[in-house]
């Protein structure tokens, strides 16, 4: 190199050209190549195939009964909702953080008062807003420890948030939501979670009929 | 570091981070201030793209890991899951797989540089032993990584590199049982080759390079003409012959790394098996401690050894002459006794010998892949002999010889010489290998018989086939042969079949979709009736080769000698198999003729010979229908066996274009920065 950077030979805008080109190039390829990496990290195959839709039979619930199915490794709580319950939730509003359930996370089948498609079925998935436990049932209204006026619903034993039937969380609990909902359409008596009703069994027959 | 000027007091992070970590020393000492031979040639890339092909290895190894589960009963479906399941986890294995073999190419071709342009002389005869010391760990690493997708060359390739240490005198036997942790290859020997995969030898082998450039920067780089650029100082007190590594060696290092990777990407979206070289077809078989491989040979890089081994015989003796032949690598900076450094200024012996190892070392790589036998073990003891004698005598020759006086400065540019000298080194090897072939035992000599010429063809971009394959495999195979590896609904999905379309005439009636193809044989059955269970489909493309199972299916005849199912087959003679598809072709007769042959000790053996096809019994189709109807059928197993790879060839010709755009930008930033270099 003989005095190689003698100024009046290099032109410099050029240099910085093909800088900036080579560097924007790599670097547009580093992040392509980033993809499959992080992609791998997403659900596998297997892992979207065990998460298929599950179904469950609802005439095994009895009234007032609680039963739950495993989706997408998840606790669903299904419950047959009374008319004596229905009758109460309408009550207890002014109590509840989020009663139009507005800012919780729901379809939009799901996104009225009692929080459900078929009134009598609520269905709802069994992981805490708040930190994740599993809710407990304590569906018999006015238990002790919960107070006179408990209305009957679910409360969590990791950190005392309360929610009634329809899923709604109380004022004074640490979650700030709602427990949320799935996607589940039903067919006949069964229930599938997983399936938006518009993409369901029953709406792949009507629209075939049409 | 007392130069280090350019960590400037002032103030702001650079200034803060400065002062407790020595960024800017480090940069100024390794990359500005760090002055280069300007004379390097193409050889010298390899060096910069053995490091990254090692950076490569541990980012996909770390990504495989997180998938790959050790274990017998787990490791051989574990690697499928990553090839079909995971997403993009074809991508992250074949680039794992081909960054192994490009490694040690690319450390072959860096090793191939010391040799000629004598860079492990005094001073660098470290430099050397470190190098020399990263190979042997990529070797035992290469060889651990091999086992762990358990297949059946994984495992015997195992049983034999394992049993070599048996031949130790007192200790061998003991040492074999102790290295596999049981009385064979088994589970405790795949956990403890994984761990040393995995955690082990890679922090070794991160070590070593580390070393490995810290002596690099400690005596400086060779160049092409072996002289020290450190005795020509300018009155800067930089080397007159030397550059800045940055920014003139980190570009054009960018621009090869740009080259380096089109060609990496080429192999790995459109030959990641590299024809059976890179991954091996027996491979894609389950590892099985009953049968060993017909043709059992390592990967490419270690057949030169292996070559070695197998010359000998004897066997301590051959483990002990191929332990020797890694070995005396490390002793070539004490073996070479010439004046000069570089093959340039040496004389025409060293020349010659240099030849005739590179030879050497190429036909011994080809002969490692051949079986054992005949003609190539004569040549295999030739060319081992050849080899050693390169080191043996190369005190002599170097010593004997009249050499040319080096120039005081640098020369630019033999690069395109020594490019010509090595290819057409690669070439004699390619054709002494072509030479080699053809030892077939047949009576007439000459063609192999007309069927095993028979092509495949597959188009696995063909959807109608591949789809009347999907309906002929559910209708003619499933009965007896599971797909294990594939999905029903995976199948749906990639054949463009609609759902409810496959479940209602491909899918059995009540199959989950999202289940495995399976079949409604049972495995003891399978044996009781067949003698032996029919074999899972998934992977017998990549196993035997597409134009096998082709051959396989066309091949049968009547044959009275067997008495269950009537039929033989040329292809798999006495298979169990009835022929399930002789209503649609009929059954064929074979018409043998006899003829002699001379065995090894000379006496004439009759052998009956294939001669050709007649029609015997009527099918439901035509010859060509049928024909069609066997190349869907091979066409679409050629597809489960690798269900990627239409997306594989689609996506690989964007990121090889890409790539080599890349390339030409960098090469133009690299002609202008060197404009700088006269």
């Amino acid at each position: 190199m003989d005095d190689a950077m003698g100024a009046d030979e290099v032109d410099v805008s050029r240099r910085k050209f093909l800088t900036g080109a080579t560097a924007a190039t790599g670097a547009v390829g580093a992040v392509f190549a980033l993809v499959p990496f992080v992609q791998s990290w997403a659900p596998s195959e297997r892992a979207r195939a065990a998460g298929a839709p599950a179904r469950l039979d609802l005439t095994k619930i009895e009234p007032g009964q609680m039963t739950s199915v495993t989706w997408r490794k998840q606790q669903v709580y299904v419950v047959r909702r009374t008319p004596e319950i229905l009758a109460l939730l309408p009550k207890h509003d002014a109590k509840l953080k989020d009663p139009a359930s507005a800012s919780s996370d729901q379809p939009d089948y799901a996104k009225n008062t009692l929080r459900a498609v078929r009134p009598d079925i609520l269905v709802l998935i069994g992981t805490c807003t708040h930190l994740g436990c599993l809710p407990k049932q304590r569906f018999t209204p006015g238990q002790a420890e919960l107070g006179a006026d408990w209305p009957g619903g679910f409360f969590c034993p990791c950190h005392g948030s309360k929610f009634d039937l329809a899923g709604r969380v109380f004022k004074g609990s640490p979650a700030s939501l709602n427990l949320r909902i799935p996607p589940y359409s039903f067919d006949g008596d069964t229930l599938i979670v997983g399936v938006d009703p518009a993409a369901s069994p029953a709406a792949a027959a009507a629209k075939g009929a049409a | 570091m007392a130069n280090a000027t350019t960590a400037a007091p002032g103030k702001g992070f650079r200034a803060w981070l400065n002062k407790r970590l020595p960024v800017d020393d480090f940069i100024e000492s390794q990359l500005h201030g760090y002055y280069a031979p300007k004379n390097f040639n193409i050889w010298y890339f390899f060096g910069a793209l053995a490091l990254l092909t090692f950076v490569l290895q541990l980012v996909t190894g770390i990504f495989l890991t997180m998938h790959y589960k050790p274990g017998e009963a787990t490791a051989f479906d574990s690697v499928e899951y990553i090839m079909r399941e995971v997403p993009n986890g074809w991508l992250l294995r074949y680039l794992h797989s081909t960054g192994a073999s490009f490694f040690f190419l690319v450390v072959y071709l860096h090793m191939f540089r010391a040799l000629m342009y004598g860079s492990y002389r005094a001073p660098r005869e470290l430099l050397w032993l470190l190098g020399m010391f990263v190979y042997l760990a990529m070797m035992a690493e290469g060889f651990f990584g091999y086992v762990l997708p358990w297949g059946n060359m994984s495992f015997w390739g195992a049983q034999v590199i394992v049993n070599l240490f048996g031949t130790i005198p007192v200790v061998g036997p003991g040492l074999v049982d102790w290295i596999r942790g049981d009385y064979g290859i088994a589970d405790a020997t795949l956990n403890r080759f994984f761990s040393l995969h995995v955690v082990a030898v890679p922090f070794v082998l991160a070590l070593l390079i580390l070393l490995h450039l810290v002596a690099l920067r400690q005596v400086g780089s060779n160049n092409p003409d072996g002289i020290e650029i450190k005795d020509n100082l300018g009155a800067d007190g930089k080397p007159v012959d030397g550059i800045p590594f940055h920014p003139y060696y980190t570009i054009k290092d960018v621009m090869g790394v740009g080259v380096f990777l089109a060609l990496f990407a080429v192999v790995v979206f459109f030959a990641p098996t590299f024809g059976g070289y890179f991954l091996e077809g027996p491979n894609f078989e389950p590892a099985n401690p009953l049968s060993t491989p017909e043709h059992i040979a390592p990967v490419w890089y270690f057949t030169p050894y292996y070559a070695i081994l197998r010359a000998v015989p004897d066997q301590a003796l051959g483990a002990l002459l191929m332990a020797l032949s890694v070995a005396v690598w490390l002793f070539v900076p004490w073996l070479d006794r010439s004046p000069v450094r570089s093959i340039r200024y040496k004389g025409w012996m060293s020349r010659m010998w240099l030849g005739i190892f590179v030879v050497s070392f190429l036909v011994l790589m080809v002969l490692g892949l051949l079986p054992a036998e005949g003609l190539y073990v004569i040549l295999a003891r030739i060319f081992t002999v050849l080899y050693f004698a390169f080191f043996i005598l190369m005190p002599f020759y170097t010593k004997a010889e009249r050499t040319k006086a080096p120039p005081s400065r640098v020369t630019m540019s033999h690069a395109l010489i020594a490019a010509v000298f090595i290819g057409g080194l690669l070439a004699s090897g390619r054709v002494s290998a072509a030479e080699e072939g053809g030892a077939v035992d047949i009576c007439a000599p000459g063609e192999k018989p007309a069927w095993k010429h028979w092509a495949a063809e597959s188009e696995t971009d063909s959807l109608p086939s591949l789809q009347r394959g999907a309906r002929d495999f559910m209708g003619y195979c499933s009965g007896c042969h599971s797909l294990k590896y594939m999905r029903y609904s995976r199948l749906a999905a990639d054949l463009k079949i609609p759902e409810a379309q496959a479940e209602s005439l491909l899918f059995p009636p009540g199959a989950d979709k999202n289940a495995y193809i399976t079949t409604a044989l049972a495995q003891a059955d399978g044996e009781n009736w067949f003698g032996k269970a029919p074999p899972d489909l998934s992977l017998i493309v990549r196993a035997k080769g597409a134009d096998y199972v082709y051959q396989f299916l066309k091949t049968y005849y009547a044959d009275e000698k067997s008495v269950v199912t009537g039929v033989n087959n040329l292809a798999l003679p006495s298979t169990a198999m009835p022929h399930v598809l002789g209503e649609l072709q009929g059954v064929q007769t074979a018409v043998f003729r006899n003829c002699e042959r001379k065995d090894e000790e000379g006496n004439a053996i009759t052998e009956s010979v294939f001669e050709k096809f007649e029609k015997g019994t009527s099918g439901r189709m035509s010859a060509a229908e049928y024909d069609g109807t066997v190349r869907d059928l091979v066409n679409f197993l050629d597809y489960v066996g690798d269900p990627s790879q239409n997306e594989r060839r689609d996506l690989g010709v964007w990121v090889v274009l890409f790539l080599l755009a890349f390339s030409g930008i960098a090469y133009f930033l690299k002609q202008e920065y060197w404009k700088d270099v006269h």
